[in-house]
């Protein structure tokens, strides 16, 4: 009886650190691993669980939930790897490389986006790719638009930019209607301040 | 619904005899055009839940709502239903996957990526006819008798496991649940056998009901990563080489050689032409270069304008960008121009490769001429800032 009641007490205490983990995002300036960005309002930081793939020193950050807007950003990407983490063996997720151009950033996102709500369960197309400067570093932000089955259709930017071959990439979406406009410019402003850390 | 992973379960099974093809009555459908569920419970329940699952599908945003590849799809389900045609609504789906579906209800997914998979419209109207096979042997109504009476089973399995170790678990009914997901092995063999059938009927060529099956052990075989192998709960359905094999001894017994002349096949070719950017670029999507490089290869066979087909080996090779491969790229995007009427992203995507190699003067040329095509290109902000480096 006693090792039941013990069991049952471990799980509780396991499940009750499952439920709780968002935290408030104060305005301000917030280093994400070596990237700082500036916020003019408050956000929702997600707890890992809640990303799915989500990279070990990403954040996602949301203000109505995930399933309506989110702020994703995912530092320092090594050349070489995937955005997102998966440990299915036949994933095929794609790959940063450190000679990246543009374009290639722009395919690298959109295919990860599919992989990301699911291969075959999302069309996703990027347009308006644009040059941006993430303070000392050149870099590009882009529209994104995912059509998604069973599911709100999800519009987004997003920036990038490569500093000591390593990719700095953050992405918004936000379901249409109303929630992609309600956050958009405030996560634009977000994604336009981002610098490296050090250089600051 | 039509599987596309390969078992070897399936070897036992035509070895011993599948009940289908042991049958000595030819199989023909249970139930007449028009056909409506009146006195059982448990049908019209499950009709019930499927028109939600239709209201559902009906605003989905995947759903191709284009008249010409709805219209296409849509002749070929008549007329291979041939009384049946108005039984069926045809759902045109945007993704990339090998893959068709049939409900009791008549609701019938087609997924775009069965129409870059087939190299005749036949191919199209054998997997069409394979689905029509399942809903006139109300296949999705055995399966849900089926699933009561195996969750019937696991729930006294699962009582049995409390009363000897006083633990409670689901497994008998999530056993039952895992093993009628999908059709049985035994319906989807009596899909194959009808459906072709009546492919034939329809004046198809009976021949295209293996030789789709023969495409996908191809594609397979060229992916650079395969896909996972079937768990243990969904190895029921006839491996994809055994159902290529019994269906080609089956077609060749009853029908003789395939003596049919290779001959365009328009219709297809006019979607394929028409849509290819949007078809394709789903497929590149998946980032799955062997068996992109595969359909290519099917695609510039059957005579898809080159220019297309070879713009998008461009883009594979591009995005592969194995050794070698940003050369193949250039003569592939040099191959699309040469072939005439381009699309206008393949001046853009050789500009970036000889950006990446460094000749900024090649590759401002081509931007030039890409924003000479299409001078309101959404991304001329990204183009014309490497036009005044």
């Amino acid at each position: 009886m006693n090792k039941r009641i013990l069991f049952l007490a471990t799980t509780f205490f396991m499940l009750g650190g499952c439920v709780t983990g968002y935290t408030l995002v104060e305005p301000g300036q917030h280093s994400i691993d070596t990237m700082t960005v500036n916020a003019s309002s408050g956000w929702n930081l997600a707890p890992g669980y809640a990303s799915v793939g989500k990279r070990k020193t990403a954040q996602t950050w949301t203000q109505d939930g995930l399933l309506l807007d989110r702020l994703v950003f995912i530092p320092a990407v090594p050349d070489g790897q995937p955005l997102l983490i998966s440990r299915a063996k036949d994933a095929a997720l794609p790959v940063f490389r450190k000679d990246m151009l543009p374009n290639e950033l722009e395919e690298l996102v959109e295919s990860t986006i599919v992989k990301y709500f699911g291969e075959g369960q999302a069309a996703v197309s990027t347009s308006k790719l644009r040059p941006h400067r993430f303070g000392d570093h050149r870099g590009v932000m882009f529209d994104i638009s995912a059509e998604v089955t069973e599911s709100p259709t999800y519009n987004g930017i997003v920036g990038a930019f490569i500093a000591n071959d390593e990719l700095y990439i953050m992405w918004y979406f936000g379901a249409e209607p109303y929630y992609y406009d309600k956050h958009l410019a405030d996560a634009e402003a977000i994604i336009s301040s981002a610098t490296l850390a050090a250089l600051n | 619904m039509i599987h596309r992973l390969p078992t070897a379960l399936v070897l036992v099974m035509l070895l011993c005899g599948s009940p289908a093809l042991a049958e000595k009555e030819p199989l023909d459908h249970k139930i007449p055009p028009g056909y409506v569920p009146e006195e059982a419970r448990d049908e019209q329940g499950l009709w019930m839940e499927f028109e939600e699952m239709e209201r559902t599908l009906n605003k989905s945003a995947l759903l191709v709502r284009d008249a010409d590849i709805n219209n296409y799809i849509t002749e070929i389900v008549c007329r291979v239903a041939a009384a049946y045609c108005n039984d069926f609504r045809v759902y045109v789906i945007r993704n990339p996957g090998f893959n068709a579906s049939m409900t009791a209800t008549g609701m019938m997914q087609i997924w775009t990526g069965l129409i870059i998979r087939a190299n005749s419209t036949d191919e199209i109207a054998a997997v069409v006819g394979h689905e029509i096979a399942h809903y006139t042997r109300l296949h999705s109504l055995q399966r849900l008798r089926d699933m009561k009476k195996k969750l019937a089973a696991g729930s006294v399995f699962d009582l049995a496991v409390i009363l000897a170790t006083g633990y409670s678990t689901p497994l008998g009914q999530m056993t039952a649940m895992m093993s009628v997901l999908s059709f049985s092995r035994e319906q989807e063999t009596e899909a194959d056998l009808l459906g072709t059938r009546i492919l034939a009927e329809a004046s198809y060529n009976p021949h295209a009901s293996y030789k789709v099956w023969q495409r996908i052990i191809a594609e397979e075989e060229a992916a650079a990563v395969k896909r996972r192998k079937p768990s243990a709960f969904s190895q029921t359905h006839p491996a994809t080489q055994q159902r290529a094999s019994y269906l080609e001894s089956l077609v060749v017994s009853t029908y003789g050689e395939d003596d049919a002349e290779s001959v365009a096949d328009e219709k297809l070719l006019a979607i394929l032409n028409n849509h290819y950017l949007f078809l394709m670029e789903d497929q590149l999507d998946t980032n799955r270069f062997g068996r992109t490089k595969e359909l290519l290869e099917r695609h510039r066979e059957i005579g898809v304008e080159p220019s297309l087909v070879y713009y998008f080996y461009g883009e594979m090779f591009r995005q592969r960008n194995e050794e070698g491969d940003m050369q193949l790229a250039m003569d592939s995007y040099l191959h699309s121009i040469e072939a005439g009427a381009p699309p206008p992203d393949a001046f853009k995507s050789l500009g970036y490769l000889h950006l990446k190699s460094g000749d900024n003067t090649a590759a401002q040329i081509q931007f030039r001429k890409y924003l000479e095509i299409d001078p309101t290109a959404d991304d001329r902000a990204m183009i014309e800032f490497y036009l005044e480096e």
